[in-house]
């Protein structure tokens, strides 16, 4: 390093102390790399051990990991595997429960996510319909993942296509109503 | 001797099993009634809606049977006008004549539509007034987001619900009465449908009647200007391409389309597998 450099930070002790913990820092942090495995349940042992020693941050990573993991592998049984390793995330901190419904029902279940709000349709979804449309067609092709490819339920994805289409008309008609002053 | 009659039978075990059986299943049956009795029913339909579709089918039929055979005529006459080979040849007094010949008829056409009209938009309106009343309040005031989405969806397990969902839009390729006999069937019938049938079909019916009724409202505007220019036209005896539009469009409104879309077949259902329903789900 340059030795003028060295000297003008010396002189300023506030400096040196930041880039020196700043250092430290980068030093002890964990590669968090992703799971090598293609078998679903080392990768949730292997993501489940990353998670405790300082990879939480990467969990949606982790999470998209462990989906296409799964998706070497589908079966219902899959279902219940992602379940559980989120009921242990909520149990662990790391997740609150609200998002790990969300983590889970927007790729497992048939209802849309995108679809929950605490006031009625015509103030609250109506004036909203473009964008709740849009989210619902970025959930379903989450669920196409979840569903179809991940838990081999076609079934259970026919419907949630089905429920996208009829979703679409009712809002169309509900808020067509809404807005009519007759 | 002990003549001691026992007082009372002694349980047989397959007896009392089956007992306990019909106790349960009976009682599960009173639970589910009652389940379904506090279950809130979205009215989408009351009786006035029912009564309409029904007058509105009526009227349709009426106007269809009164066009029919004009349209018939008109399309006897234009086959007579190319067979003759007219097209280009408006000089010539004969295809002058067959031309007034199908202006006239037209004008019958016109004639007629601007009769039965007017009751058409009348039940048309109603239908469509009390469906919007009925979805505004029902689906756009009481309900949620997500309890709009679970009424669709319905209760789980629930096979024989989703079998017996209406086909939708099937507009194109059906006479106008049809349609609306169809409407009426449906919903007639709507008792033994859930919920989510009856919000999907309320909102397809609701928007079929609004695209009528624009529809109507546009065409009688039309005919007052479509009539004064065949009045016109007449005295010169012309068949302009604006009338083989109209009578076009008449007869895909009133009779269908004549080479409908087919239908393509769905995907194939899945395994029916008992689901797996976790703890996170909602």
């Amino acid at each position: 390093m340059n030795p003028q450099i060295l000297t003008s930070l010396l002189k300023f002790p506030g400096i040196l102390a930041g880039i020196l913990m700043l250092a430290a820092c980068a030093s002890t942090e964990p590669g968090c790399p992703s799971p090598q495995t293609r078998n679903l349940d080392s990768a949730i042992s292997f993501v489940k051990t990353s998670l405790g020693t300082g990879c939480e941050a990467h969990f949606d990573r982790y999470y998209d990991d462990l989906l296409t993991i799964a998706e070497g592998d589908p079966k219902p049984e899959n279902k219940r595997i992602f379940s559980e390793f989120l009921v242990w995330s909520g149990d662990q901190g790391l997740l609150s429960t609200r998002q790990a419904q969300e983590y889970y029902n927007r790729f497992f279940n048939v209802k849309f996510m995108a679809m929950k709000g605490d006031y009625n349709n015509c103030s609250h979804t109506c004036p909203n319909k473009q964008r709740v449309l849009l989210d619902m067609e970025r959930e379903l092709s989450d669920k196409e993942r979840g569903l179809l490819k991940v838990s081999q339920d076609p079934e259970g994805y026919y419907r949630a296509d089905r429920l996208y289409q009829e979703v679409e008309l009712v809002l169309e008609a509900t808020c067509t109503a809404c807005t009519a002053s007759r | 001797m002990n003549n001691k009659r026992p007082l009372a039978i002694a349980p047989d075990p397959a007896r009392r099993k089956a007992t306990l059986g019909l106790l349960l299943a009976g009682m599960l049956l009173i639970v589910a009634q009652t389940v379904l009795a506090n279950t809130p029913t979205i009215r989408l339909f009351p009786t006035t809606v029912v009564e309409d579709l029904k007058q509105t089918g009526n009227v349709a039929r009426d106007m269809e049977t009164g066009l029919q055979e004009v349209i018939g005529r008109l399309d006897q006459q234009q086959q007579l006008y190319v067979e003759s080979k007219c097209d280009g040849a408006a000089n010539d007094p004969g295809c002058q004549r067959l031309a007034r010949q199908i202006g006239a008829t037209y004008l019958e056409m016109l004639t007629i539509m601007e009769e039965r009209l007017p009751d058409m938009e009348h039940t048309v309106n109603n239908t469509r007034i009390s469906l919007e009343r009925g979805l505004r309040n029902e689906l756009g005031k009481k309900m949620t987001p997500w309890q709009l989405q679970e009424t669709l969806v319905g209760k789980p397990n629930t096979s024989a619900a989703s079998q017996s969902s209406p086909t939708l839009r099937g507009r194109s390729g059906m006479r106008l009465s049809e349609r609306f006999k169809t409407y009426y069937q449906l919903v007639a019938t709507s008792g033994s449908r859930g919920d989510q049938s009856l919000a999907v079909l309320a909102s397809d019916i609701y928007l079929d009647m609004e695209e009528t009724s624009v529809l109507i409202e546009r065409t009688r505007q039309e005919i007052a200007r479509a009539t004064l220019m065949e009045q016109l036209n007449q005295s010169f005896g012309i068949i302009t391409p604006e009338m083989m539009e109209v009578v076009g469009g008449v007869k895909t409104i009133l009779f269908g389309d004549e080479d409908p879309h087919a239908l393509v077949a769905g995907p194939p259902p899945g395994s029916v597998e008992q689901a797996y329903r976790s703890p996170l789900e909602q």
